[in-house]
């Protein structure tokens, strides 16, 4: 049982949770608003994660990021060193690849804000932060918590980006998915086997978990509509 | 943030997308009432006024403050034009109560005062006892008076309701035109109303605008649209459907009155100083001018355009009768309204060769196109 | 617009966050070395020795050799360099990354190694896989990728002077590297595979499956060659250092592998 790498892994979906989506919020705002030339460019865009192989985007990361490109070194430059084979890469990488999974939700979420509801909070006198907070962030928590639970779960399970710019590297890139993949590697499967549960078992109940929450939430939310 | 009050003066012009093309005042204290077909623009003219929209070019003023200006590039944000807006469907914030809604648009005063004042508007509104409701929980009408407050409380500038009454029932509608009515006395700002319902800005307005398509088609007191109708355009959109075509036999300008040729008829219309005798003129009657009991009674005096009808149809409509019949020599059948009981006492049917009067005064030529 | 200065807050504050992330192992000299996956068990052994003997610790992470000359091509921060070619040793003391040519740690072999359920016979002739080809039951055989694992390439090697190639190319399927093929062959969906010889000899293999050594003469030699990176730092270098010494070369010797000065020849197991 790999425990630095399960933690790894949690970690790895945390940090990447917390920045991509308070990032999502404002960027499915803007574009649940506005229209624009170039807009369905823009968000076919956002979706190119999905349809693209986790490999691929790992092989861009590492020759766009890497040491041979001059994006790379100023990197190294600014940081201190590399985002390839480091965590932060990794998290680069997962906010990357999450993009639609986050904004998906939460865009869907904003464009059913009623316009009546938006065009009176701007009457009242009220700066779109205050907007965001007060009245549009309780309309649509639903859509963000979908995006928050999606992501996380995804992160945790990563594996072809990781391989790809991770360089499988213990206590730095060796998330937990790696590790099970080096278990079946050196025939060690009640390993493999021990670790594989506990990220099964951890992911349902996460899942079990904020359905229900949401559930009660949304029932309590329904309710007091009636 | 106290404002003085001012007039609001706007003129806007848009070519693409949505066309609009009006120029129009409204003074302080007064109810002006944007009238017009569904899709005409109305909404989008609102809009503009509050800020939401931009129009491509023109100027939007509020006293000596410009709101907008095309060529200068100002443009301030509904934020800061300080106004309140009640939208179609109210717009009421979902997640907070009735009270809370109003105290949202009070961020212009001390946060202790804001309770207090925000409970005070509701009850000026009529609505008691309600103040921690969720919108979900209130009626239709209730919905409107919280959103009303909620404009009402903030101050402001202007006043900017869009189809105020078209989401409530009937009942709660009458009730409403008398409660706006009341409240209309003790505002000193200017009032911006759209309706497409004629009813609304006759009852309610001190001024209206017309807007179809786009365009602003006629600017005036609500009555005065209704009757004296710049064109056809207008007529059509002010529900008139006694549209006639005649020619002009003679002009007696002491006593005021332009002959006309309708048909067979002579008829005597309101004195129209520009037209030469044989001008083929387009003419209107409201459904009102047409009077069915003038001639029984012997009540002639001005009226005495008598005209010579068979109805041809008679659609009895709750308290009402609409007529059509045709007028021997005229294409066009003409349209008129009368009570029922007077249907009834007239012995009104089908077929039955009648006489009306048409009164002069409402007789009104059309601007020759 | 407000939205986007916001996200650009954002992104300037998540950035100054990683920036602060991932010091952890910075700190503390754990060098992290890239190692050709055939010699894991080997190597763990040797670590774990090392790591008594000295006190320091070294993170080793395992692949195919030519990954791993792409990835410290593009800053991959390994500061040592195990492959099981010399041939990508070469490759990366070319490109200026590593401080010179590095040293013969050990030289690998073949062997041909089949699940315990097979029906293939193990010999040292390939007679057994030659008349399981003909029957027509070999449905599925193990290699690693000749494209970037040497052992791979041998494997590739070997068969082609054996004349196996052409008939049981259709059959192969291959492993991103040795290990993956060796989990192929043991996993029970193929009938056998070309293995290092440093894997199936491993107690974790030998419950699973049973091997064959295979001559060294019938391909290439496998020349494993180590070298430091230009990253190298102490512990690093006192690992190297540590691979040559006797305790390490026993270990190498155990798992199978030639020392480049000695000729210890390993037939058959379990």
């Amino acid at each position: 049982m790999d425990w630095e790498a399960l933690w790894l892994s949690i970690k790895l979906s945390s940090v990447t949770v917390l920045i991509l989506i308070p990032f999502a919020i404002l960027l499915s705002r803007y574009l649940a608003y506005h229209h624009f030339t170039g807009k369905s460019w823009i968000e076919a865009l956002i979706m190119v994660p999905l349809v693209l192989p986790p490999t691929v985007i790992g092989y861009y990361l590492l020759v766009g990021l890497g040491s041979q490109s001059w994006f790379g070194l100023l990197l190294e430059e600014l940081l201190g060193h590399q985002l390839v084979f480091h965590f932060s890469g990794l998290v680069v990488a997962s906010i990357l690849v999450n993009i639609p999974f986050a904004v998906q939700p939460i865009q869907r979420a904003f464009e059913a804000v009623p316009e009546d509801v938006r065009d009176a909070a701007a009457c009242c006198g009220m700066s779109r932060l205050k907007v965001l907070f007060k009245i549009e962030l309780p309309m649509v928590w639903p859509g963000v918590l979908t995006a928050l639970v999606l992501c996380f779960s995804h992160v945790l399970g990563e594996f072809g980006v990781v391989l790809m710019m991770g360089g499988n590297i213990a206590g730095e890139t060796k998330t937990i998915a790696i590790s099970i993949y080096d278990s079946v590697q050196a025939f060690d499967f009640a390993s493999a086997g021990q670790m594989s549960l506990v990220l099964l078992v951890f992911a349902v109940t996460v899942l079990a978990f904020t359905t229900s929450l949401s559930r009660r939430m949304g029932a309590a939310h329904v309710s007091r509509r009636r | 943030m106290s404002q003085d009050v001012g007039d609001l003066y706007c003129r806007i012009k848009q070519d693409k997308q949505i066309r609009l093309d009006a120029e129009f005042t409204c003074k302080a204290g007064e109810v002006m009432a944007v009238v017009g077909p569904s899709g005409g623009g109305k909404s989008t003219l609102l809009r503009m006024i509050a800020g939401l929209n931009q129009p491509e070019s023109g100027e939007i003023r509020y006293g000596d403050m410009p709101w907008f200006k095309g060529a200068a590039k100002v443009n301030l944000t509904p934020q800061q034009r300080h106004l309140g807006y009640v939208p179609q469907h109210f717009g009421l914030f979902p997640n907070l109560t009735a009270l809370e809604n109003v105290v949202a648009a009070l961020d212009h005063i001390p946060k202790s005062e804001r309770i207090p004042r925000a409970k005070e508007w509701l009850e000026r509104v009529n609505l008691h006892g309600l103040p921690d409701r969720l919108p979900a929980n209130l009626s239709g009408g209730q919905r409107q008076r919280v959103a009303l407050a909620r404009a009402l409380a903030r101050e402001p500038s202007v006043l900017l309701l869009d189809e105020p009454f078209s989401a409530v029932d009937r009942e709660t509608r009458e009730r409403l035109y008398l409660e706006l009515a009341r409240l209309k006395e003790q505002l000193s700002i200017p009032v911006i109303m759209v309706t497409h319902d004629l009813n609304e800005a006759l009852l309610l307005a001190d001024n209206m605008i017309l807007i179809s398509q786009g365009k602003m088609l006629q600017q005036g007191i609500p009555q005065e649209v209704l009757t004296r109708p710049r064109n056809e355009a207008v007529a059509k959109q002010m529900g008139l459907r006694n549209l006639f075509d005649a020619h002009v036999i003679a002009q007696e300008e002491e006593r005021q009155i332009t002959w006309l040729k309708f048909g067979e008829h002579l008829i005597a219309s309101t004195y129209f100083d520009c037209l030469e005798v044989g001008t083929k003129v387009r003419w209107v009657i409201p459904n009102q001018g047409i009077r069915f009991n003038s001639i029984k009674q012997g009540r002639l005096c001005r009226s005495f355009n008598k005209l010579d009808i068979t109805i041809d149809s008679m659609l009895t409509m709750g308290e009402t009768v609409r007529i059509v019949a045709s007028v021997k020599g005229v294409r066009h059948q003409i349209n008129a309204e009368v009570p029922l009981h007077l249907a009834i006492k007239l012995e009104l049917a089908k077929g039955v060769n009648t006489t009306v009067a048409l009164k002069s005064e409402l007789i009104h030529i059309l601007e020759h196109q | 617009m407000k939205t986007l200065k916001g996200l650009i807050a954002l992104c300037v504050a998540s950035l100054l966050l990683l920036s602060n992330m991932s010091a952890q192992a910075a700190s503390h000299d754990v060098p992290a070395i890239a190692a050709a996956s055939n010699i894991k068990f080997a190597l763990d052994e040797i670590a774990k020795q090392f790591t008594k003997d000295t006190g320091e610790r070294v993170r080793i992470s395992y692949g195919s050799s030519g990954n791993f000359v792409a990835q410290i091509k593009h800053g991959a921060p390994f500061q040592m360099f195990m492959s099981a070619d010399e041939k990508y040793t070469h490759q990366l003391a070319l490109s200026g990354e590593t401080v010179d040519e590095g040293l013969l740690y050990a030289v690998g072999r073949l062997a041909i190694a089949a699940p315990k359920s097979s029906p293939l016979e193990l010999d040292p002739e390939l007679s057994g896989l030659k008349s399981l080809l003909k029957s027509g039951q070999m449905q599925r055989f193990a290699i690693a990728n000749p494209d970037h694992a040497p052992y791979g390439e041998r494997a590739r090697e070997l068969l082609q002077n054996m004349g196996l190639w052409a008939s049981i190319e259709p059959q192969l399927i291959y492993g991103e590297n040795v290990s993956q093929a060796a989990q192929f062959v043991v996993s029970g969906s193929t009938q056998g595979g070309i293995i290092a010889l440093s894997l199936a000899i491993a107690p974790q293999f030998q419950k699973m499956g049973h091997y064959q050594a295979l001559p060294a003469e019938l391909h290439a030699p496998l020349y494993q060659r180590m070298v430091l990176t230009k990253k190298a730092g102490a512990t690093a270098k006192a690992f190297y250092a540590y691979l040559q010494t006797e305790t390490a070369r026993e270990v190498f010797i155990e798992f199978g592998f030639g020392l480049p000065d000695s000729s210890t020849h390993i037939e058959s197991g379990n």
